[in-house]
């Protein structure tokens, strides 16, 4: 199938009333979680997670999918209007979007944010068309120590770049493949770390933990901070326009954004979050007047955000022709199909090609809702700012139980939650990534799986490992990645 | 001498948890061969490997001062407790009087003191939670404690 026939295919698959529905639906709940502080895009997928039991496979990724890049949209508005970024990857930016609010540029922020994150978007689309189907044909001739040390190396590509204690990263990803031990081992039989509960023979839910680590963790932190803020600057529709000045200066940032946000997003490891602030990074140290940027630079809003949402579409690439998701959203999303019975992989494109062109197209799609919905909606989401976090928090939490009950009919289930999400909450206090926990849990079956596989393949050689040039190159890049952090603090800094 | 507390802890307890697993699994699960992995294998290499890494974070943290954070454990205990209280009524007393105890042991660690709100929150998210799933998903849990 050609990349025409593919989206013309993908077209006719997306119009279907029913995904229509379920992408407007995911759009509008992402903008709803993603401007309201306290919950991210993580827990709103998690949220939905359950409701994809009960629908086809390409409606629920379009859902998940929406919400995704839809909290993207959503996020720039708590971080323009209150300086509180409602999702991790808007975090940039409130450094020049909140100054362009106090001088009364609300509006134009606003408009900049979401023209940028559309074009970036789009342009997204274009990338992940291209290498997807570039990628897939070179992944066919992958074995399964390429796919063991591709995932490790994305793992420690995680924990280490963009964080200042890549230990304690390591160590969360550790404690994510000792928890996707539990259950039944599917080589052998064997119930592994059950402890004699029937409960955990098909090991830990996916939702269970995922609800835990991000809905009640995040729960729990945010009862006492987030209504400490004031009221929110009023926006109409009129002070959207940006100017002619504004216009001209957006350009430049959103291609570059675009470009850096869709090279970061597919590679596994790097997310939307870090290509937000190299896009910001680029742009400050590009700009003729650097000392302008903090100060309510136009191109400080739309760097970022165009290179968050590209990021954020680019990084379905290795989700579905390699099966190997990037982060921990995306994670999720892979869970999601691999509840319906789709293991994605290099066969994807051509085994449910519905599956992988309507996703495409639905991204188009979706943007151009939110752009057109969010434009003339922007009073009402910055009203829903106003909702205090008191009045929302206890329904969550019901909604939490009732999700978690609804996969399997398990009150233990929700038992789980609990606990998962008391230890969760100690270990965020503890500066602890609980994302990078729930990365290593969906990895961990997968490498076992390709690591006893290589092993018998090459009859119990390890040097199968530096043998295959692709695996070798993986497995270099995994040395480097762990040894970076350490020359980094030997050689002292200038 | 400023100690990073946090750090230690946390350590200590992820390099006695890998220890632990590499023990448990090592005595009760076939380590196999390099060939021929058994169930053992997987789960004795990811538990040294968190054991050196738990080492790795807490014995620096002995020479380093930590960074207070605010620790909010009447939240933490009052958002487990709900959800704790929501599986055990669920079954026994239906699922509107769960969603009301919920709601309001929730709500009890909000920072603004007052009870008619929070008796407004649990009718309206019990009658929601009603609607959309038994009205609208028709879930099948029991409603009342009497059905």
């Amino acid at each position: 199938m050609t990349t025409l026939e593919g989206l013309a295919h993908g077209l006719l698959v997306a119009l279907q009333p029913s995904i229509l529905i379920y992408s407007l639906l995911g759009a509008v709940l992402g903008t709803l979680v993603g401007v309201l502080p306290g919950i991210g895009a993580m827990a709103a997928i998690t949220l939905l997670l359950p409701i994809t039991y009960h629908i086809s496979s390409e409606a629920a990724l379009v859902m998940l999918a929406g919400v995704y890049y839809g909290a993207q949209y959503g996020g720039a508005v708590a971080s323009i209007l209150l300086r509180l970024p409602g999702t991790p990857q808007s975090a940039v930016t409130t450094l020049d979007g909140y100054p362009m609010a106090q001088q009364g540029r609300a509006g134009v922020a606003l408009f900049t944010s979401m023209v940028s994150s559309f074009a970036g978007a789009m342009l997204g689309i274009l990338i992940l068309v291209v290498l997807s189907g570039w990628l897939a044909g070179m992944a066919t001739s992958f074995g399964a120590a390429d796919y063991a040390a591709m995932m490790v190396m994305g793992l420690v590509a995680a924990s280490t770049i963009g964080n200042s204690r890549p230990v304690k990263s390591l160590a969360m990803v550790v404690v994510g493949l000792i928890a996707g031990c539990i259950g039944t081992d599917v080589n052998s039989g064997v119930q592994r770390l059950t402890f004699g509960q029937t409960q955990l023979l098909d090991g830990i839910n996916l939702v269970a933990l995922a609800m835990g680590l991000f809905g009640v963790a995040e729960v729990i932190a945010n009862i006492q901070g987030a209504d400490r803020h004031g009221p929110p600057s009023r926006v109409s529709l009129r002070q959207l326009i940006p100017t002619r000045d504004d216009v001209r200066r957006m350009v430049g940032p959103i291609l570059r954004g675009t470009g850096l946000g869709g090279l970061f997003g597919a590679l596994p490891g790097t997310g939307s979050t870090i290509s937000s602030f190299l896009a910001y990074g680029l742009e400050r140290r590009i700009a003729r007047k650097p000392e302008r940027f903090g100060n309510g630079a136009i191109e400080g809003v739309a760097a970022p955000e165009s290179a968050n949402n590209s990021a954020s579409i680019t990084a379905f690439v290795p989700t579905l022709t390699l099966g190997i998701p990037g982060d921990p959203i995306m994670a999720l999303m892979l869970g999601a199909l691999v509840i319906h019975g789709i293991q994605p992989g290099p066969t994807l494109l051509t085994s449910h090609p519905d599956m992988f062109w309507g996703l495409v197209v639905s991204f188009g799609i979706g943007n151009l809702f939110l752009l057109v919905l969010n434009l003339p909606l922007i009073g009402i989401w910055v009203s829903i700012l106003r909702i205090p976090f008191r009045w929302l928090y206890p329904a969550i939490i019901v909604f939490i139980c009732l999700g978690v009950y609804s996969v399997r009919g398990s009150t233990f289930d929700i038992f789980m939650v609990g606990g998962i999400g008391i230890t969760g909450y100690a270990l965020t206090r503890a500066a602890f990534s609980p994302a990078l926990l729930l990365l290593g849990f969906v990895l961990g079956p997968l490498i076992e799986t390709n690591l006893r596989r290589a092993m018998l393949v090459s009859r119990g050689d390890a040097m199968i490992f530096l043998e295959r040039p692709v695996a070798c190159a993986f497995v270099v890049a995994t040395v480097l990645l762990l040894i970076w952090p350490v020359v980094k603090r030997i050689i002292p800094k200038r | 001498m400023q100690r990073d507390h946090d750090d230690i802890m946390w350590g200590a307890i992820l390099a006695l948890l890998g220890l632990g697993v590499a023990a448990y699994a090592a005595a009760c699960y076939d380590m196999g061969s390099l060939r021929r992995m058994g169930p053992g294998f997987f789960p004795v290499m990811l538990g040294i490997v968190l054991a050196v890494l738990g080492a790795a974070i807490a014995v620096p943290a002995w020479w380093r001062k930590g960074v207070a954070r605010p620790l909010y454990w009447r939240e933490a205990l009052g958002v487990t407790a709900s959800l704790m209280l929501f599986s055990v009524l669920m079954g026994t007393a239906g699922i509107v009087v769960a969603t009301v105890v919920t709601t309001l042991v929730a709500s009890s660690v909000a920072p603004r003191g007052g009870t008619l709100w929070r008796v407004v929150l649990a009718v309206v998210v019990a009658a929601l939670t009603w609607l959309i799933f038994i009205a609208g998903l028709s879930m099948s849990i029991p409603v009342w404690p009497w059905s």
